[in-house]
């Protein structure tokens, strides 16, 4: 592994009595595509929501981006500072177009100016092979899939240095997952480390370099794809799981 | 109907035929009742900004106004500044006030946000009613001294020149509604509005954009306060009170909560529908039921407003 990128050390956080995620600590290499896999409720989506501070922070454990400690920080400082998510459930600006909707990303979360702005609108839309004849729809009026594309090509265009994707592939069909396959690959080849989420495990092994297993929000299992499908623990969690 | 007209013909049209109108109607009466329109028509847009464009439930936009109205007052009558200044001060205290009631808000939501502005508000109206030998106290400030640019004394010339005046304040307070509107600065607003997660983890800081929401939002609103003193030549502590607040929300929510337009069609609207009312006799009071209805039977048929109706006829 090169050089650390993110560091989670002793993550926790709490609802109430609920331990959603307990003492988790692992390292992500830059360049890497590192998964996060689990059943359903595991604590995949508030590691990331603690790790962004989008809506919450870890209730105690630290985050390492780029060598600082940044769990403390505001959310807005954290994306700005290159660690940049999508969303589980779709999330758009319904009253924001296709181009509006990059450009607001690309001013506030990649400092560009409005003229830059557009131009890296074109290059990021083409990268996310989104139909050129829509970009000025309304949010609200694309496909399942358009929004998935447009809340990846708005995370992208502020040139991230790590995109955190939680469960992209959901509701999508064969065709979309295998081109959104291709697409995250071209990214990560660009030099962006990539965090997936993903709850189908045969999906998440084919593009992880390396992966952790959640469970009951605590870690089951990392290492190598090859060697945490072999793991007992995880085929029990997954079998117990119902997947 | 394209935007090309919906946003630029249809606009110019009514501003000409506002210009053109005191050529026409030459009674002093119906001259005042354009500018206490036009004064609305301000009020009502950029109140738009807070409570419209970034989801603020700012229950304390009429804070502004007052304090543009003490302002000027004070600071045309007992410090004896040209009214002018006084007025454009107004555009400097609205907003500072702003930034005070904007801290405690900036993180809160909803019904806190509405009980934290309306309490605020109530607040600078009870400092101004207990200042009395600065603000008159309950009774108010009278005699303001008139607008007089050059020889021209604006209290001789049958209100045209503060037609004039008030029409333009109107017209660059819109240009700067639609400017902000259109920047990215104001998508970032609407982002916010809709989906805050979304927005922070495209860097928009919420706080900050609310804050600056509602400071922005009070730059014209003060400035129209300041002129409200100058024109009437009193300052009454009942511009902080509910009868104000609920006419210009009635503007907000008939025009269309989102629109820059919508508020400044309704503001016109109603202010000659309230008008007209009140001349009947027996109607006095009753405007303010009229006005309810016509909330509560737009709220239930066009909650976008009315000119969200139009756009929607007219596609
Ligand atoms: N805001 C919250 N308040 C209370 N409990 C929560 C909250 N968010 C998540 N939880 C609980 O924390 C646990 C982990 O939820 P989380 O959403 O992180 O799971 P997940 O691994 O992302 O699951 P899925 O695969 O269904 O997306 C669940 O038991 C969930 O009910
Ligand atoms: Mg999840």
């Amino acid at each position: 592994m090169t050089n650390a990128i993110i560091e989670v050390v002793d993550a926790c956080k709490s609802f109430g009595g609920l331990k959603a995620v307990k003492d988790v600590s692992f390292t992500v290499g830059a360049g890497e595509i590192f998964g996060i896999a689990g059943p359903n409720g595991s604590g995949k989506s508030t590691l990331f929501n603690l790790m962004t501070g989008i809506p919450y922070g870890p209730t105690s454990g630290e985050i390492r981006f780029d060598g600082t400690r940044i769990d403390r920080w505001p959310a807005h400082a954290i994306a700005r500072s290159g660690l940049c998510r999508t969303f589980q459930k779709d999330a758009e600006f319904p009253d924001l177009t296709v181009l509006e909707t990059l450009l607001v990303s690309a001013v506030y979360n990649g400092d560009l100016s409005a003229s830059e702005a557009a131009n890296e609108a074109q290059s990021v839309l083409e990268l996310a092979q989104f139909d050129p004849n829509r970009v000025d729809m309304l949010s609200s009026e694309l496909s399942v899939y358009e929004k998935k594309q447009l809340m990846i090509a708005s995370a992208l265009i502020s040139k991230p240095k790590v995109l955190m994707l939680d469960e992209p592939a959901s509701g999508l069909t064969k065709p979309e997952i295998a081109k959104l396959d291709a697409l995250l690959l071209g990214v990560n080849r660009a030099g962006v480390t990539i965090l997936l989420i993903e709850h189908v495990l045969s999906l998440l092994l084919s593009v992880s370099q390396r992966l952790i297993v959640l469970n009951q929000g605590a870690i089951l299992a990392q290492g190598l794809p090859a060697d945490v499908v072999k793991d007992p623990a995880v085929a029990e969690a997954y079998l117990g799981g119902g997947v | 109907m394209t935007p090309m007209i919906r946003n630029v013909v249809l606009p110019l049209a009514a501003l000409i035929a506002l210009a053109l109108t005191p050529i026409f109607v030459i009674d002093s009466y119906t001259r005042h009742l354009f500018i206490i329109a036009f004064i609305y028509a301000i009020i009502a847009s950029n109140w738009n900004l807070s409570l419209g464009q970034c989801g603020v439930f700012n229950f304390g936009h009429l804070t502004f106004f007052g304090v543009g109205v003490y302002t000027t007052a004070i600071l045309a009558k007992t410090v004896g500044l040209n009214p002018l200044l006084a007025i454009a001060a107004a555009g400097v205290t609205a907003p500072i006030v702003a930034f005070l009631m904007a801290a405690p808000v900036a993180r809160l939501k909803g019904i806190y946000v509405v009980l934290v502005t309306f309490a605020f508000s109530q607040l600078v109206m009870q400092l101004v009613l207990s200042q009395s030998q600065i603000t008159g106290g309950a009774e108010g400030m009278v005699r303001i001294p008139y607008l007089k640019i050059g020889d021209y004394s604006f209290i001789r010339d049958y209100k045209l020149g503060y037609y004039y005046l008030c029409l333009g304040l109107l017209v660059v307070s819109t240009i700067f509604l639609i400017l902000i509107a259109r920047s990215p600065f104001g998508k970032s607003l609407k982002a916010v509005r809709d989906a805050e997660d979304y927005a922070v983890s495209r860097g928009i800081s919420v706080s900050r954009q609310r804050v600056l929401a509602l400071a922005l939002s009070a730059i014209f609103t003060g400035v129209a306060g300041g002129f409200y003193a100058i024109y009437l030549r009193v300052a009454s502590p009942e511009v902080f009170g509910f009868g104000t607040l609920t006419l210009a929300l009635s503007m907000l929510l008939i025009g269309g909560v989102g629109t820059t337009y919508g508020p400044i069609v309704a503001a016109l609207a109603i202010s000659f529908a309230t008008e007209s009312l009140a001349g009947i006799r027996g109607f006095e009071e009753a405007r303010y039921i009229v006005i309810a209805v016509a909330m509560i039977l737009v709220l239930r048929l066009a909650p976008e407003g009315i000119l969200g109706l139009f756009r929607r006829l007219t596609g």
